[in-house]
């Protein structure tokens, strides 16, 4: 048998380790931890470049902060904001009422503006934009419409010589909010669509026989590049690897009837126009806007934030960064969203964030 | 006989039994514990499924942003239907092909390792096979994603169909390269090293009195492996080939990232996107967190519930073939 002649008894060793791990917890800690305070950022792959643009940026300016950004989707920056795993939960998709009702501390910001594009690979065509409708996209991705010459498509495209081959929809398999505003665009302008299928980060696809799923943006620009005849929804912050693989790009029919490519001024001529509707929790979709000038698919990128901070130097720390991310000379510079083909929010959208950041505490 | 006095007056030490019995009674228990999580998480996805969730091929998170009902005694989102046919199929026959592609190179690799190689290059060449079984799973996704993918759509795809396009399962559209097929090559790659490995190791135990013996009746090198060494290591093979199972039912990555991603329809030949269970799991979880009253995330875990169960079921298949198959063995 063991006798105790060893020189670190089992209980000291543990005891030592207990000091140890609460020391370290005393360093890590908000309140002795003046000099730096981890805040961590997940969610959203859109917005994870745009982050990944900002942090440096910003934590050279204010050394007390380091920020850990992590592209995970839209779902979990919602969940880890919620149960505090995560500071910031980064989202293209707003929170739902009842989310909200289960939820009243979370908050939704809005941080910037986004858009998305649908682009195609018909070889041979990839240089001209067909117009396309909410309507014909969505016969597109429920099988009604099979081939890229059929009537409802040669209709839109008068004059174009489409080719009669089987046309490939391309949707996300991960969840998405490209997918969320891409299913919006679809329910919104289309009441079959809206009834049957409906818009959400993933949808229950309708059968397409050769119906291809693809994981992030990334991939959707891979699968259509490789697939001819394909067609595939890719948001705008992709837009660069879209030009590199040659896909074309669709003017998109908006509710006043218009076929339009997004731009600085389309995107923020949607943007515009629902300025004013923006209720105080910032929870709209701003898809298929009115106006005859507005790109219809658009949306706010949200930060998801506890209000209820658990303590006081964090949520200081919260408000300062989100703040400076709002603001044109901060974050929303056009130096930063440029890159990303964001634009930035409209001075009212601005104020209505600020006043939801200095709710946390 | 030596160790054997030593280790029956260790046995005599009750702290040291016992702990024996503890440690050996960990992974049952284990096993045991994740499968009563995983019933009792997915209880309510049970109970609000029923058996449709195994015989529906439709899955729909519902409309996640209406406010949910009350349906079938539980809150729901409107719209909800969890049928998972179409991922079992897909699990089943992604599996299935890659053990049709990896059984026999798998067996040619390790025959030739085990005897048709000279000793000096057998130990280095056996070490890169069983490297092989250590890469991550998500190299051989990144690889099947860049270059096997394109590969099949333009060479391995039009190869098959003009060769074996007089089946039904062979015929038909190619597609983009993403699918079934290109599921199958990147699991059969990972899961070749493990069955090589395995009965390679044991090729080299096989008693060289059984290779003299079968020498001595004048078979020649090759019958000597076909007749005497292979029988000898049947157990060993269907053994490795359910390991080699295992992975392929349960890789993820790798899987996602080339199989297509089919939805709510099967697949119509061998070129098509399909979808497995355990890359399904995955690529919903975002979305099905979103899901306020957590059937999504509930109806995923009983998806891992029947995985589960699909694993059981064919290691005890597995377990009675091998059972069989040495009883009947003449060796």
């Amino acid at each position: 048998m063991l006798k105790k002649t060893s020189r670190y008894p089992l209980h000291a060793v543990l005891g030592g380790a207990v000091l140890a791990l609460a020391a370290a917890g005393i360093l890590s800690s908000p309140s002795a931890a003046a000099r730096t305070l981890s805040v961590t950022e997940t969610g959203s792959t859109l917005l994870y470049p745009l982050f990944n643009l900002w942090v440096p940026a910003y934590t050279r300016s204010h050394p007390g902060v380091r920020i850990n950004t992590q592209g995970t989707g839209s779902g979990t920056g919602i969940s880890e904001a919620i149960s505090g795993v995560a500071q910031i939960g980064a989202s293209d998709a707003y929170m739902s009422n009842m989310q909200v009702k289960q939820n009243p501390a979370i908050l939704n910001i809005p941080l910037a503006i986004s858009a998305q594009t649908v682009n195609y690979n018909i070889p041979g065509l990839n240089r001209i934009h067909l117009k396309l409708s909410g309507p014909v996209l969505a016969g597109i991705y429920d099988g009604h419409i099979r081939y890229w010459n059929g009537p409802a498509i040669t209709r839109l495209n008068p004059g174009v010589r489409l080719p009669h081959h089987l046309i490939t929809p391309i949707h996300r398999t991960d969840g998405s909010g490209d997918t969320f505003i891409f299913s919006q665009y679809l329910s919104f302008s289309t009441p079959y669509w809206n009834s049957h299928v409906g818009y959400g980060t993933t949808i229950s696809w309708p059968a397409v026989p050769g119906g291809l799923g693809a994981l992030g943006n990334p991939g959707m620009v891979q699968a259509a590049a490789q697939t001819p005849y394909s067609i595939a929804y890719i948001g705008v912050s992709f837009t660069k690897e879209v030009d590199r693989a040659h896909l074309g790009t669709a003017l998109l029919k908006n509710r006043a009837g218009r076929f339009l490519l997004p731009s600085q001024k389309t995107v923020g001529a949607a943007a515009a126009q629902l300025v004013n509707k923006t209720p105080v929790d910032e929870r709209i979709s701003l898809v298929f806007a009115p106006g005859a000038e507005s790109y219809p698919i658009i949306n706010y990128e949200y930060a998801i934030v506890n209000s209820d901070q658990r303590s006081a130097a964090m949520a200081t720390a919260l408000r300062q960064f989100l703040s400076w991310a709002v603001d044109t000379r901060g974050g929303n510079a056009r130096s930063f969203l440029r890159q990303v083909r964001f634009i930035a929010l409209p001075a009212r959208i601005s104020a209505l964030s600020r006043k939801q950041i200095a709710k946390i505490h | 006989m030596g160790p054997r006095p030593f280790f029956e007056s260790l046995m005599k030490i009750r702290p040291f039994r016992i702990a024996l019995v503890v440690v050996t009674s960990l992974i049952p228990l284990a096993l045991l514990a994740i499968l009563i999580f995983l019933a009792r998480y997915s209880w309510p996805a049970l109970t609000f499924n029923g058996w449709h969730f195994l015989a529906g091929h439709t899955w729909s998170l519902g409309n996640l942003y209406a406010d949910p009902i009350k349906q079938r005694g539980v809150l729901a989102p409107i719209g909800a239907d969890y049928g998972i046919l179409v991922f079992i199929v897909g699990t089943l026959l992604t599996s299935a092909f890659a053990l049709a592609i990896a059984i026999p190179i798998s067996l040619g690799v390790a025959v030739f390792l085990a005897e048709g190689l000279r000793s000096r290059l057998r130990t280095p060449l056996s070490f890169v096979v069983e490297l092989l079984a250590a890469v991550p799973s998500v190299v051989y996704g990144l690889w099947g994603y860049a270059v096997l993918t394109p590969l099949v759509a333009h060479t391995i795809g039009p190869g098959l169909r003009a060769t074996l396009g007089f089946l039904p399962f062979f015929s038909g559209p190619i597609g983009s390269g993403y699918g079934l097929l290109a599921a199958s090559i990147v699991l059969a790659l990972m899961v070749v090293p493990i069955i090589a490995a395995t009965v390679r190791d044991a090729l080299a135990q096989v008693p060289s009195e059984t290779k003299e013996a079968a020498y001595a009746l004048g078979a020649t090198h090759f019958e000597v492996v076909r007749r005497a060494m292979l029988p000898t290591v049947r157990g060993n093979i269907i053994g490795a080939c359910i390991l080699g199972l295992g992975r392929a039912l349960g890789e993820t990555m790798a899987v996602l990232m080339v199989s297509g991603g089919a939805l709510n329809y099967f697949p119509g030949n061998i070129y098509s996107p399909v979808t497995t269970m355990a890359s399904f799991i995955v690529s919903q979880l975002d979305s099905a967190m979103q899901d306020p009253t957590g059937m999504a995330v509930r109806s995923l875990a009983e998806i891992a519930l029947i995985l589960f169960i699909i694993s059981v079921i064919t290691n005890i298949i597995a377990r009675l073939l091998t059972g069989t198959s040495r009883n009947a063995s003449p060796v």
